[in-house]
């Protein structure tokens, strides 16, 4: 009997049908798989051209944006894939809490995915980071000094992310170390894994007790997933056109910009710093955000249906998940109003 | 079940939009209003790395001839992101806006002792003459006030319009440093402060009123271009707004300023002692025109032919208004020009020298004129203060003639010695001269 590829294996025969309506997913992991695809392939690409180091990084984007043929469309693409990556990711990872979709043995499939977020958000910070213009300063400086605040492995950890005991030379090279390598890695394996284990748990989450209900086919499957990606990569291409990611001039770690501004993913932790106390703002309480949404199918979340928004069963759960959402939403509204 | 195609038309649709799109801003980029042909890259000699700043100002002036674009191109003294091919980017870090020798940013965009910051003994100490001259100090005007108002007793320049330092005193009047008159500003009496928030816009580190005819740029550019009554521009830079003010009339660096420079600042009206405000002058042209004579000196004083024909700098060196290098506490302290130097007294002809040495600095400053002619072994008139004038030349037949820096034309220097002049050789004063030699209002 011959085996199923790969391909098969990520698209089962027929998956149960009201779990594959668009209004149960809204297409959000699917999409999330497209960015990051999107985002590893016009990222191969920019590599020809990047120089990680501080003389000469900033000129090579610009080099990429306006000299190398296309360059611009690589660029751009890999610029709004990977924000839009962080946006479908962020609402994929509600709608999974909000549906109950880590119970019955997808716990550990939720961490995987939590995982994938936090290594997104350090490659979208560090493909920031890699503009090494002078609109980066400030945020660059904010976000690696709070790693000097973690108790014990603070300095070691600043360090390493770093590359020295401040911020110079040797930091654009070890951004880009973790950027292509460092994060990209383990962000590949987890993402392949959290595909994997999306099967390997019984394909996408409905309830089993159900049976005879609407099956759909490969084919329908395959077929969504080529119209969703035609509407992802042309909106891509729209955006692209429209829009130029930002591009100063480069950056001179003696003169930082007075303007101190995170990128817009990291606006809420910008905010929470302007709240109080660095280490409780900066670190402990996203991290103890990070623990609790981890926590959820371990401790809080008591309930079992599956496949439908909002079970009664999972209220805590979305009190829980909905105010952090509410929360990280008014935070980042508030700091880009500013 | 057979799935309708519609959807999936739809879908590429979509797809193929976005890539048209992408086709039209490759084939339309955004500097495609101001070229058509692919970008315009400049390697200027001096730094050998490619500038694509032409790609939209293609057609704008050579700034000066002593700055040729070949070989200095646009970012060694503008700053800015010459790889760069959208404005925004490009002109991120640009010096000083528009204006690189604006003095926040001047050491940067114009300085280096290869150029304006060059040593004060060749005369290249351009930079450092400016900002400490009155020009820019404001002092005499500063000390003047303060002792009116009883904040100090003597005329001795103590404050500036910023603070300001000079390490290397060269001249009896000179002073090592003055201080900032803002930052005590609160302690001195009511009017004092009112000339500091009212008055101290007069001086080449400030921003001119925005008002036709006082426009002018800041810096060394305040002097050095030449700016048009509503202050707009009217080269051939085609991303320039023909109707915006701020600019100057070109991109163009001038030695020869013409006396409606002089005028954004000078003339324009006065800064009353009673009220501590500006007033404006009522009676200047209200569209510029007007000939000089009439319309743009003080009614009230007398002027002699050679002051209404000439234009100011044919008769003020650069010593005088670029300062000697010296903080100074009143003009007078560098004036080395009197109406002897060119015309002699009755017994003696103006003071003389020859250009000898191909690196005299007036030979230098006369390459730098379009009109000179100056060769060497030629005869220049020199100050006390022993600056040639390069522009007044004695002729081979003995007699004198200036030559004006502005237009070229030629004047013959009528000599004291051998006329009917009765001058007293110690009373160089204007009064003196103007009793006999002031002339009417055509």
């Amino acid at each position: 009997m011959k085996r199923p590829n790969f391909f098969e294996h990520l698209h089962p025969p027929t998956i149960p049908e009201p779990q594959a309506r668009f209004r149960y997913t809204l297409g959000l992991g699917g999409l999330s798989g497209f960015f990051f695809l999107v985002t590893t392939i016009t990222g191969a690409l920019l590599l020809f051209y990047y120089s990680p180091t501080s003389e000469q990084a900033n000129t090579s984007v610009q080099l990429i944006q306006y000299h190398v043929p296309f360059g611009w469309v690589i660029r751009g693409l890999h610029f709004w894939s990977a924000q839009a990556l962080v946006v479908t990711a962020g609402f994929h990872l509600l709608r999974v809490a909000l549906t109950g979709g880590f119970r019955a043995g997808r716990r550990f499939n939720w961490l995987l995915g939590l995982a994938l977020l936090v290594a997104l958000l350090g490659l979208d910070f560090s493909g920031y980071g890699l503009r090494w213009d002078a609109s980066i300063g400030w945020a660059l400086l904010v976000g690696t000094n709070l790693l000097r605040l973690v108790p014990l492995a603070g300095s070691g950890l600043y360090q390493w992310v770093v590359g020295g005991s401040q911020l110079g030379e040797a930091t654009v090279l070890r951004l880009y170390g973790w950027h292509v390598f460092g994060l990209m890695l383990p962000a590949f394996v987890v993402a392949v894994w959290h595909l994997f284990r999306v099967r390997r748990d019984g394909g996408i989450a409905h309830d089993p007790a159900l049976q005879g209900e609407a099956r759909l086919p490969r084919s329908a499957l395959v077929r969504r997933e080529m119209l969703a990606m035609l509407v992802a990569g042309g909106a891509l291409l729209v955006v692209t056109s429209l829009a130029t990611p930002a591009l100063d001039g480069p950056l001179d770690l003696s003169v930082l910009s007075t303007e101190a501004h995170a990128p817009w993913f990291f606006l809420s932790i910008q905010e929470l710093l302007r709240l109080g106390n660095p280490l409780w703002m900066g670190v402990i309480l996203p991290l103890a955000a990070l623990a609790l949404l981890a926590f959820l199918p371990y401790g809080i979340d008591r309930g079992s249906s599956l496949g439908r928004w909002l079970p009664s069963d999972g209220r805590l759960t979305q009190v829980i998940v909905l105010t952090l959402a509410v929360g990280l939403g008014l935070l980042t509204v508030r700091g880009a109003l500013r | 079940m057979t799935a309708s195609p519609r959807p999936m038309m739809l879908a590429a649709l979509v797809l193929t939009g976005g890539v048209a799109l992408v086709g039209v801003r490759q084939a339309a980029p955004p500097y495609g209003q101001f070229v058509s042909s692919p970008p315009v890259v400049l390697i200027p000699s001096l730094s050998g790395e490619p500038e694509y700043c032409l790609t939209c100002h293609e057609g704008i002036e050579e700034i000066s001839s002593a700055h040729p674009t070949e070989v200095f191109g646009c970012v060694r003294c503008h700053g800015g992101q010459p790889l760069a091919l959208d404005a925004e980017t490009a002109h991120a870090g640009l010096l000083g806006g528009r204006n690189p020798s604006t003095f926040d940013v001047v050491e940067a965009g114009c300085g280096g002792s290869e150029c304006h910051s060059g040593p004060a003994e060749d005369g290249l100490d351009h930079i450092h003459r400016s900002r400490v001259s009155l020009q820019s100090t404001y002092a005499g005007a500063i000390a003047a006030v303060r002792q009116a108002f009883g904040s100090q007793s003597d005329r001795k320049a103590h404050f500036a319009a910023a603070s300001v330092t000079d390490p290397e005193v060269t001249t009896p009047t000179g002073l090592p440093s003055l201080d900032a008159l803002l930052p005590i500003a609160a302690s001195e009496p009511a009017q004092v402060q009112a000339f500091v928030t009212r008055c101290l816009t007069c001086h080449l580190g400030s921003e001119a009123l925005d008002r036709p005819g006082y426009r002018r740029l800041d810096g060394c550019a305040a002097c050095h271009t030449v700016t048009n009554w509503d202050g707009t521009y009217t080269g051939n830079d085609p991303t320039l707004a023909r109707t915006e003010s701020g600019h100057a009339a070109t991109h163009r660096l001038t030695t020869s300023i013409p006396f409606t420079q002089c005028n954004t600042c000078h003339n324009r009206g006065n800064y009353s002692l009673v009220d501590m405000t500006f007033h404006q002058r009522m009676d200047l042209p209200p569209d510029g025109t007007g000939a000089r004579s009439v319309a743009y000196y003080q009614p009230i004083a007398q002027f002699t032919a050679c002051e209404r024909e000439l234009d100011c700098i044919d008769c003020h060196p650069s010593s005088e208004v670029m300062g000697d290098g010296d903080l100074h506490s009143a003009m007078s302290e560098v004036r080395t020009l009197e109406c002897r130097t060119c015309h002699g007294t009755p017994t003696e002809s103006p003071a003389t020298r020859s250009v000898t040495d191909s690196a005299d600095p007036a030979l230098r400053q006369a390459q730098l004129n379009p009109f000179s002619t100056l060769t060497l072994g030629e005869t220049v008139v020199v100050t006390d203060g022993g600056s040639a004038l390069w522009n007044v030349r004695q002729r081979p037949d003995g007699s004198y003639q200036l030559m004006s820096k502005v237009t070229g034309t030629v004047f013959a220097i009528p000599q004291v010695a051998g006329s009917s002049c009765e001058q007293d050789p110690q009373d160089q004063t204007s009064s003196a001269c103007h009793e006999c030699h002031s002339v009417q209002e055509p």
